[in-house]
């Protein structure tokens, strides 16, 4: 559904619009041109002319951010401890959100208030404890350990959200599938989440950036390097003593195409699925 | 199932099941596993954290209880805590009304089908992926004095009396980090929006449309309130990230100039790791005193804006 | 009979069998240790292949046992030692700084006085790591406090550099309303990543004025900054800002920058930079080094007026490595310290990464591209005192926020007066 039918858009005046649109595409897509130009650039033609188009080409710093710094390897890292944390951390939570939503019981509040707390703790203080609970169960320093800490981390915000959501969903809804003989969980399966997808989609969208470029728990608990993960790689270039532009740019190039090109693809079947949801 | 949910609406009577009672094992069953990790891995480290802001670690792992000494030297005789919370505050509401507006607007540009809408919601939305560390290269140099595009941009539309050191002074530098975090972050704010717009059901706006309402009173009187779910969401999940925002001002200015952009994330930051001592006692009441403050607000926010309006179908 | 006492003897036998094999294999284990570092500077290739170069002299001369070097930031590298350390963990060997002390006073850190061949250090060095009469670091980059200069631009104002190559503060404020006239930024300098380069200027006329001991109490909060020449000396580095001698950018310009701002683009006539000047501008042109026919020009820091020791002059000790007070190799630890520390490996410091060192290394003769460098760099040390410590390291907690938001930032950057300075400076660092 569209805000107007046919050719409604020529309803709002146009010229403004697409004036707007010009002009947040620059300030957005700006940057990022910029960022791929300098990606194909080494530093010191950066240094030269900031702005300057790639002359020559320098296809093969990316086959070198590639290989010689490891970043294949980070890359793997990072996909596997973020894809897992928030496959995780979205069925759970998605089960303690329906559940705290539909159900009462003595002590709901309770475990809301709890789980609300999460929500506004500093890591950098729950670090220490973090760390130390990891060594007592032998999961320094291991990609199991950090996976936990980010579902861990991450439980409140989703919980919050899914909670928030479910509650609005319309109590009928459940009483009618109680009456055909839905189990609990079925009604969780077949009720809860599909209604709830939109909500779904903020929490992993949210969780997924976040975790991507997560950064302090990381660099603490994995001292490896075959070990580390992506924002880890990024520190390689962005180093205290040379700031390797150029490197940089590539780096985050290669962090964030595939990002974007699964997101691009991802929305797309997402809002289709929504938008058929809710036509009659 | 919705037809069998159409006709209990009818018939009300005809249910006496109650959906909201489920039995102690399914309970368990679905919270179980979330609050197991939950409890391993924040409670422990959040109660660890109230314990410690009683106490002063000193050398040789000496620990002293001071009781409320941390509160009370935080609270009375710490100029840069009051200054980190005035900051964080400001940065909070206008960041917060920013986002949601913002957001709000490039949704409805969005759904309004502009041209090329499928590439701009991802042109759109890449400045969300990109990490705070790359964000914050861009925009030091793009506020750079001498190079910088802010001031070139400023040069060259014949503005060049206005260009200033945007990071470098107390009056700018927190007003210019707060747009490059904006930068990155409206884009999320836009796609929960559309989202929430393409979940609405298309016969109030097909009706809304049948009744000549003109875009502007369609917007106001049916279209942002049928949102209100998704907006006061949006407002609470942004005041808390901006309340505890830290990467982007680390790496821009790392709290200056004079303190012009320290927030408490910062200011936590710097006593825990960057004080030269081993102590957590102090940055553990910060903390502790910020989460009080924090959860205030959030249940201030709730109650005035939360009503339980439930989806209509 | 016999029968059962060859059978006693048998298993006698075996069981002594048995003890040796059981008694050998401790022995075997010990040959499999690895030693754990935790390293900075991943970005200096030298220093890299400085270190790797240490671990495979080490390897060689300890068969079996390995060397494991992690690599990280200093942001991190200190947010990790902060969480491994009070839960006993950590690695073998970490990189610290000398101003950080805390390690040394929770008692992370074991001392070294046996475990290290001390006749490779000198004393100095050792000195700075010397608390409590126990000795907890090994120093292995030394550096001194230089101005650089651009010889050409200098010779391009008309002025000459006097004989003692120090400018008198009348002359050096001159020499900065001059460049500013002619359109050249005085003084490269930028605060955008670091604590303290922008208080270079006003740290090395302290230091002057008020001579090592005052320098040294102004520093440990036992000299007020309301004294009357600590107030002159802020008094003539207003004077200096005020003319221009910063860049417009010197906030946000990061120290890396700032040494391309010099030499490069868009050029510059002085550099107030330590000795670590090298890593950045020896290195090739189109990796960001200085144009190979670059002026580099070193002159002392400008003389104080009625000033307690102009001949003084700033050196410090960079990166060192301590044993964590946990490791379970520390006799090990200590022979790795030993194989980065050897004269040999001393020259190899100062002829690859440009610098000085705490090891003992005689190098008279300087050859390769950087020679007369090096010259010129010995000569300004002739004669001098050197005061070893900086600022930065000595300041602790809320006085070392302050040096930085004050006197490395906000008052050279133009943005509050001296009295606001003295004001805020005292607040934070003076125990009265």
């Amino acid at each position: 559904m569209t805000l107007t039918t046919g050719s409604g858009f020529a309803q709002v005046r146009r010229l403004p619009l697409v004036l707007f649109v010009v002009i947040y595409t620059v300030v957005t897509g700006g940057p990022l041109l910029w960022v791929a130009m300098m990606s194909l650039r080494t530093t010191t033609e950066i240094f030269k002319n900031p702005y300057g188009f790639p002359s020559p080409v320098h296809w093969e710093k990316f086959a070198d951010a590639w290989t010689k710094s490891n970043y294949g390897t980070y890359f793997w890292n990072s996909t596997i401890v973020v894809v897992i944390a928030v496959l995780l951390v979205t069925v759970v939570g998605a089960m303690a959100a329906h559940c705290l939503a539909r159900y009462t019981f003595r002590g709901n509040r309770l475990v809301r208030f709890a789980i609300l707390t999460g929500l506004v703790l500093p890591p950098q203080l729950v670090i220490l404890a973090l760390f130390q609970i990891l060594l007592d169960i032998h999961l320094y320093n291991t990609l199991t350990g950090l996976i936990l800490v980010y579902v861990a981390t991450h439980i409140a915000i989703t919980v919050y959200i899914l909670e928030g959501f479910f509650a609005q969903i319309p109590q009928d809804l459940f009483d009618a599938a109680r009456m055909d003989g839905y189990s609990d969980f079925e009604i969780f399966w077949r009720v809860t989440m599909p209604i709830g997808a939109p909500a779904i989609f903020t929490t992993v969208t949210l969780n997924f950036i976040v975790l991507w470029n997560e950064f302090l728990f990381a660099v603490v608990l994995l001292t490896d390097d075959n070990k580390r993960t992506l924002p880890l790689g990024l520190m390689h270039f962005t180093g205290s003593h040379q700031l390797d532009v150029g490197m940089a740019a590539t780096g985050l190039m290669i962090a964030m195409l595939p990002v974007v090109v699964i997101y691009a693809f991802f929305s797309e079947t997402m809002i289709k699925g929504m938008t058929a949801g809710a036509v009659r | 199932m919705f037809a069998r949910a159409a006709r209990a609406l009818r018939d009300p009577g005809s249910s006496t099941i109650d959906a909201r009672r489920a039995s102690l094992g399914i309970l368990a069953a679905f919270l179980a596993p979330a609050l197991l990790i939950y409890a391993g891995f924040t409670i422990y480290p959040v109660i660890r954290t109230f314990y410690n802001a009683f106490f002063t670690i000193k050398p040789q792992g000496v620990v002293d209880f001071v009781g409320f000494g941390n509160f009370t030297a935080l609270l009375f005789a710490d100029p840069t805590f009051w200054k980190a919370v005035t900051n964080t505050a400001l940065f909070t509401i206008v960041a917060t009304i920013v986002d949601v507006i913002g957001g709000l607007l490039l949704a409805l540009v969005l759904f309004a089908r502009a041209p090329l809408a499928p590439l701009l919601r991802v042109v759109w939305f890449t400045p969300v992926l990109m990490s705070y560390v790359v964000v914050g290269i861009i925009w030091v140099w793009m506020y750079d004095y001498d190079w910088g595009l802010a001031n070139a941009t400023l040069r060259w539309l014949g503005l060049g009396g206005w260009e200033q050191s945007w990071l470098g002074q107390p009056s700018t530098a927190l007003w210019s980090v707060l747009a490059a975090h904006e930068w990155k972050w409206l884009g999320f704010n836009m796609i929960v929006f559309l989202a929430a717009l393409h979940a609405l059901p298309g016969e109030v706006l097909g009706a809304a449309e049948l009744d000549n309402c003109g875009w502007l009173a369609k917007l106001v009187y049916i279209i942002v309130p049928m949102l209100r779910t998704t907006v006061v969401n949006l407002t609470v999940l942004s005041f808390i990230g901006k309340m505890m925002v830290f990467d982007l001002i680390w790496v821009m200015t790392g709290g200056g100039p004079l303190w012009a952009t320290e927030t408490v994330s910062t200011y936590v930051y710097k006593r825990a790791f960057e004080w030269n001592t081993f102590d957590l006692g102090y940055p553990s009441a910060i903390a502790v005193l910020w989460f009080i403050i924090i959860l205030a607000f959030i249940a201030i926010i709730t109650r005035v804006f939360r009503q339980r309006d439930k989806l209509e179908f | 009979m016999h029968a059962s006492l060859s059978m006693r003897g048998v298993t006698a036998a075996g069981l002594i069998a048995l003890a040796l094999l059981i008694g050998a294999a401790p022995g075997a284990n010990a040959q499999g240790v690895t030693i754990e570092v935790w390293s900075h500077e991943a970005d200096e290739p030298a220093k890299v292949a400085f270190r790797e170069q240490a671990v495979k002299n080490f390897e060689k001369s300890h068969p079996g046992t390995k060397v494991k070097i992690t690599w990280y930031e200093k942001n991190p590298l200190n947010a990790a030692l902060k969480t491994a350390l009070p839960a006993g963990q950590g690695p073998d060997v970490f990189y610290v700084e000398p101003d950080q002390t805390e390690y040394i006073t929770a008692g992370y850190v074991t001392p070294l006085d046996d475990l290290v061949n001390w006749n490779n250090i000198e004393p100095w060095a050792r000195k700075v790591w010397t608390h409590n009469g126990k000795t907890y670091g090994v120093a292995q980059e030394a550096y001194t406090v230089e101005l650089y200069y651009n010889k050409d631009m200098l010779q391009k104002l008309g002025v000459a550099l006097p004989a003692s190559n120090q400018f008198t503060q009348a002359q050096f404020l001159d020499l900065v309303k001059k460049a500013r006239a002619a359109g050249m930024t005085p003084i490269s300098q930028g605060v955008g990543d670091r604590p303290y380069p922008g208080a270079y200027i006003t740290v090395e006329a302290l230091l002057r004025k008020l001579g090592p001991d005052d320098y040294e109490k102004l520093f440990t909060g036992k000299l007020s900054f309301a004294d009357p020449r600590v107030v002159e000396v802020l008094k003539w580095v207003k004077e200096l800002a005020d003319a221009g001698a910063y860049p417009k950018n010197f906030m946000t310009l990061k120290l890396g920058e700032s040494h391309y701002y010099f030499y490069s683009k868009p050029g510059a006539l002085m550099l107030p930079m330590g000795s670590f000047y090298t890593g950045r501008a020896f290195v090739p042109e189109d990796k960001g080094g200085q144009p190979p026919t670059f002026p580099l020009g070193i002159m002392q820091f400008p003389a104080m007026n009625g000033g307690a020791c102009n001949d003084c002059k700033t050196s410090t000790v960079g990166a060192s490595f301590a044993i964590n007070a946990a490791s379970k190799n520390k006799k090990l630890a200590g022979e790795f310290l030993d194989a980065m520390s050897t004269p040999e490996m001393g020259k190899m410091w100062i002829e690859t990464v440009y610098l000085q060192t705490g090891i003992k290394a005689d190098v008279k003769q300087f050859t390769g591209p950087h020679a007369a460098y090096f010259t010129e760099l010995m000569e300004r040390q002739k004669g001098k005192k050197y005061f070893v410590g900086q600022p930065r390291d000595m300041v602790k907690g809320e006085c070392k926020d302050a040096f930085a938001q004050v006197l490395n930032s906000g008052f050279p950057g133009g943005l509050i007066s001296v009295d606001q300075t003295v004001q805020m400076m005292n607040k934070a660092c003076y125990k009265s």
